[in-house]
């Protein structure tokens, strides 16, 4: 498998939890949103369960607690427009990149260790 | 080189699954705290893939009772070791 | 969003209006174009069409994405809404003097802007 060709960046934020359940999601994106305002190139990476944060149709928590769609939906106004996802997780998952609400760009393996070797920091939440 | 640092067990998350499809040829990983558990002889082939740039650190591996218990394909270091580790590595990235 | 306490009211147009300490509404529900008024008068600052053009593209921000912007998404969401003469952060600093991003948020009766300067 040869490795397609990824953005090298700043930072690289790897999301690897799913909306609602915990802060991590939530916790990812404000660092990658700091990052973005001090004016960093920063990419996100979308892995595991976190693959789920880009599901269409998500909504706010059955106590009101704040979702993350509007939180994803700006992104690109932070001009963090570099948005991949593990072609993997989400294949183990059933679902395809028809389902999600932004155009996350699916990589295979040895894209994934190219993206993390092109960025200087790497943050896993 | 990158070195990744796993603390789950692959017993009990998956994890460690995406930190191997991160990783580069010539990436390594080291083992700590629950992490360890996957230095087993049962556990190891979890590993298989990265047959020879696997490393445990040996102070958990004591703490959890797993020291003599490690497959032979898992280099075990001690925080001295994990040191040095961290200066060869271009970065580290965390698993957990 | 969660508030902080109340620091102190402001009556504007005989309703009560509770700020946080550093002057942000308590209650978002609570902004009105008087309120914005009463709250720049307080800071002895005159608002013009300039200024609010900008707060309404404050207030389309925060209904679209739930938070408020930091200085860079706040200079491109004005140049997208009022022209690229407007998104400029010179233009934001003439009009919100000290930081734009956090004055104009408080006029336009959002939240602190929380990853800013």
């Amino acid at each position: 498998m040869q490795a397609a060709n990824v953005p090298d960046g700043d930072v690289l934020v790897i999301l690897r939890h799913p909306p609602h359940g915990s802060s991590w999601l939530r916790e990812g994106l404000d660092a990658a949103l700091v990052a973005a305002a001090f004016g960093q190139a920063v990419s996100l990476l979308f892995q595991g369960d976190g693959v789920l944060a880009l599901l269409k149709g998500q909504g706010q928590g059955p106590l009101g607690q704040k979702g993350t769609s509007a939180t994803l939906d700006m992104l690109a106004m932070y001009d963090i427009e570099s948005l991949f996802l593990d072609a993997t997780s989400l294949a183990r998952l059933g679902l395809s990149t028809d389902s999600l609400q932004l155009p996350a760009i699916p990589l295979e393996p040895p894209s994934i260790a190219a993206l993390i070797a092109g960025h200087r920091l790497v943050l896993t939440f | 080189m990158i070195l990744h640092i796993l603390n789950r067990s692959p017993s009990s998350s998956l994890v460690y699954r995406e930190a191997l499809a991160s990783m580069g040829p010539e990436d390594r990983l080291l083992l700590v705290e629950d992490g360890v558990q996957g230095a087993l002889v049962s556990q190891a082939r979890h590993f298989e893939v990265i047959s020879g740039r696997l490393f445990a650190l040996r102070e958990d591996l004591v703490a959890h009772g797993l020291d003599g218990h490690c497959d032979a394909s898992v280099q075990v270091v001690d925080v001295d070791g994990f040191v040095a580790l961290t200066e060869e590595a271009d970065k580290t990235v965390s698993w957990f | 969003m969660p508030s902080t306490g109340v620091d102190r009211y402001l009556w504007v147009g005989g309703h009560r209006i509770a700020l946080d300490p550093e002057g942000y509404l308590v209650e978002l529900d609570d902004w009105t174009p008087a309120v914005a008024s009463a709250m720049a008068v307080e800071e002895g600052r005159e608002l013009t069409d300039e200024h609010w053009e900008v707060l309404m593209v404050l207030r389309d921000f925060y209904a679209r994405y739930e938070a408020s912007p930091a200085m860079r998404p706040l200079v491109k969401a004005v140049g997208q809404s009022l022209g690229s003469e407007k998104g400029r952060s010179l233009h934001l600093m003439r009009l919100f003097p000290e930081s734009p991003a956090k004055v104009a948020a408080r006029l336009a009766g959002l939240p602190k802007p929380a990853n800013c300067l």
